[in-house]
């Protein structure tokens, strides 16, 4: 069939032209709008702003709150990615490897935390660690360790840390599908061939799957990277709205208070930029970090 | 049958509750005729008045109430638009309310297309904000010449004065709301604890229920801090330095907080907090959690405003029975402080019918509404003259706290120039939790005040 260049390229603006148009409408605007917005002294709330220019960067540089903020959300992408790669890893290579009758079973509990809400899984794991009610203090009294028990959220120092196992736990599921099905890509030939050459299953791990599996490490990481710095907000707010005393706060969740409970909405927009630049720095430089020769046998 | 009811209980003499507050109202002109013809005839008044023409200024059109609906339900606001809609037929009331109302209609005030009518209360909302920004109609002309269906001039009639904002009002205060510290008045008799009377009888009681309770007695939330500074350090400071150590706290006066009074009070919560009558888990709880811990007696006090019993209503065990007593900080021998908390009703600036608007404001602040409004809630409406003290449908710990509150002797009432800007109270909060955690002194806490105070002066 022939086709003439004008009908191709009106093939080309049809699939592209409406989906740049949503994107222009929900990702570009939003994002020039909140750069704009970070040039401003307004409180959200009402139609009257007032042009500041950098005080709102001033002040976000002067602002003691934020370090630990930026802190908080590096704690948190490196426990979530150190966590939810090696069990989903250990999960994905498990349930194919080994052959379980129970794969499709396991999968499904494993999978079960990503259909549901993070704000219930927020909820469901503030009972959990609630001080008198919860199954982590009432557990460690049923084995004799009372002495551990504490107000997990409640204190300055644990609170933080206990956010991780809600995220890993909610997070493993998705990871592992997308490892299991790289796994599954891999051609049974080069461990036969591998065993063949006195390769251990540890050795094999190593040499055989991580390289193969490569690109669905790098994607999975680089995607609980991302999500974690945007997107750890929720969780915070649920479970401890970024206390006590700012020790749970992450730069999502700061730019809520400030935005929305301080009525500082300009300075909220700026955070909202910080988050922008350290999100994209972070990535480039993980992308590069990550960066492999593709792997071929 | 009902109504007539009511209108026979209001009519009893106005609560000491006043007293001291206010100038007593004036000997208005006597006004027992219809409610309605009076406000009609204000408003026709009001409307010809501000147009600078004749007219016959009918109340008519769409009204937008916006409501929060929080603690006090909206079981009370349903009663008070049906009353209007009855008397003003030809207005069309569109309601926005809600717990989360403030959220929804941010896009409105936004976009400068604001409801007519908005009572600016719970989470989200801000007076001061909405003053700041403009968006309040300035109600300070127009409040000098309204009467009440009551027949008295409503500028008189207030508990509490309305807020000033360079000597203009923008809102009036409708809910008379106050902090205080709650405890089960049941388990007091039963077990024969002391109902603290000051802050060494408070550490006793907290010591005694904790040697035989095995609880931390004091419990609060954590997640929101203000809380425990509105609940218990205002009328501690109130007690401790009067108005004026209040509108220094408040307006963020530089070394506020070194004060000696200041210090001494911050000392308590030391106190507290060494002897370990503080729930540990506090900093983590939200304030439902909270209230769900002192009502299952995880813990004997707690401070929260008059809300409390109507917002917990389904979860209240059935041998409890709430006991309320203004935070007991105060020194030996003292008497008890409160420092009034107010929710106003203000009329939108760019309201597109504030003829309708003004008159829903003209309507609510009866003498009938106000006992309504205690019956509905369990709270007070900022109007004087409404005697609770026989009324069967208010609940006992209103009626019994409306008495110690009007009696100067056992309590002092201190006012606020205005609520403390979330941009000083949210740091000062966050060092304040630290300080209730022993993760800091008192000497760290001052020092972390201060400086919130002198960023929020700008310094």
């Amino acid at each position: 069939m022939v086709t003439t260049k004008k009908q191709k390229y009106l093939f080309l603006a049809f699939c592209l032209v409406p989906t740049f148009l949503l994107f222009a409408v929900f990702t570009l605007y939003p994002m020039i709008s909140g750069l704009y917005f970070s040039f401003f002294s307004w409180s959200g709330a009402a139609a009257n702003r007032e042009f500041v220019g950098i005080d709102n960067y001033i002040r976000l540089f002067n602002d003691g709150i934020i370090p630990r903020t930026i802190l908080h959300d590096y704690f948190l992408v490196v426990t979530k990615v150190l966590g939810i790669m090696v069990l989903a890893m250990y999960f994905a290579v498990a349930i194919m490897q080994l052959k379980l009758k129970e794969a499709p079973f396991y999968r499904i509990i494993f999978f079960f935390p990503n259909i549901m809400s993070v704000v219930v899984i927020g909820i469901l794991w503030t009972f959990i660690y609630n001080p008198n009610l919860g199954l982590v203090n009432s557990a460690l009294e049923a084995v004799g360790l009372e002495n551990l028990t504490r107000p997990w959220l409640g204190s300055e120092t644990w609170a933080l840390p206990s956010l991780v196992l809600p995220s890993i736990w909610a997070g493993i599921g998705l990871f592992m599908l997308m490892l299991m099905g790289g796994i599954a890509t891999i051609s049974k030939s080069y461990y036969e061939a591998a065993e063949l050459d006195g390769a251990t299953e540890w050795q094999q791990f190593w040499k055989v799957t991580v390289p193969l599996l490569w690109p669905q490490i790098k994607v999975s990481i680089l995607y609980i990277v991302i999500t974690t710095l945007n997107g750890s907000f929720i969780i915070v707010q649920i479970m401890t709205g970024g206390g006590p005393n700012n020790s749970t706060h992450v730069m999502g969740s700061y730019l809520y208070q400030q935005a929305f409970e301080q009525y500082n909405f300009g300075y909220g927009a700026t955070i909202g930029v910080m988050i922008l630049v350290i999100s994209l720095v972070t990535v480039l430089v993980l992308a590069r970090l990550l960066k492999r020769e593709k792997v071929q046998y | 049958m009902k109504k007539s009811m009511k209108r026979s209980l209001t009519a009893a003499c106005s609560t000491g509750l006043v007293i001291g507050l206010l100038a007593a109202c004036g000997g208005e002109e006597d006004n027992n005729g219809n409610g309605a013809e009076a406000e009609e005839n204000n408003n026709n008044g009001n409307s010809a008045a501000e147009n600078g023409e004749g007219g016959d200024g009918d109340i008519s059109g769409e009204l937008e109430i916006q409501y929060f609906v929080g603690g006090y339900g909206d079981s009370w606001w349903k009663e008070v638009i049906a009353d209007f809609q009855e008397e003003y037929p030809d207005v069309e009331i569109i309601e926005h309310a809600g717990p989360n109302v403030n959220d929804e209609m941010r896009s409105r005030w936004v976009s400068d297309d604001p409801p007519d009518v908005v009572y600016i209360d719970g989470a989200g909302s801000s007076e001061t904000q909405m003053v700041e920004d403009g968006q309040l109609m300035d109600l300070t002309d127009w409040l000098e010449d309204v009467e009440t269906a009551d027949g008295n001039m409503l500028s008189d009639s207030f508990i509490v004065d309305p807020a000033t904002y360079d000597g203009q009002i923008y809102s009036l205060p409708l809910v008379f709301d106050t902090w205080g510290t709650w405890y089960n008045a049941a388990k007091f008799e039963e077990e024969g604890y002391d109902v603290p009377e000051d802050f060494p009888s408070y550490m006793d009681t907290m010591g005694e229920i904790q040697s035989n309770e095995d609880i931390e007695p004091f419990v609060t939330t954590g997640q929101h801090p203000y809380y425990f500074l509105r609940g218990v350090l205002t009328p501690a400071f109130g007690a401790a330095g009067g108005d004026e150590l209040l509108a220094d706290i408040v307006t963020g006066e530089e070394g506020v907080w070194e004060r000696d009074e200041v210090v001494a009070q911050m000392e308590k919560v030391a106190d507290m907090q060494e002897a370990g009558y503080i729930d540990d888990g506090f900093g983590a709880l939200n304030h439902t959690q909270s209230q769900m811990n002192f009502l299952l007696g995880d813990n004997a006090f707690i401070p929260v405003g008059f809300w409390l019993p109507n917002e917990m209503a389904g979860d209240v065990p059935d041998d409890f029975e709430f006991g309320f007593i203004p935070s007991p900080m105060q020194d030996e021998g003292e008497p008890y402080a409160i420092v009034p908390d107010l929710r106003p009703l203000a009329v939108a600036e760019n309201a597109d019918n504030p003829d309708a608007a003004k008159a829903f404001v003209e309507f609510v602040f009866t003498e009938e509404y106000a006992t309504l409004f205690s019956e509905h809630t369990g709270a007070i409406m900022n109007l004087e003259g409404v005697d609770l003290s026989e009324n069967e449908e208010v609940p006992d710990y209103l009626i019994e706290a409306n008495a110690m509150i009007n009696d100067e002797e056992q309590v002092q009432i201190y006012h606020r120039p205005h609520p403390m800007s979330a941009d000083l109270e949210t740091p000062i909060g966050d060092a304040l939790t630290a300080l209730m955690l022993g993760n800091s002194s008192v000497e760290e806490f001052i020092e972390a005040a201060e400086a919130a105070t002198a960023d929020y002066r700008g310094e």
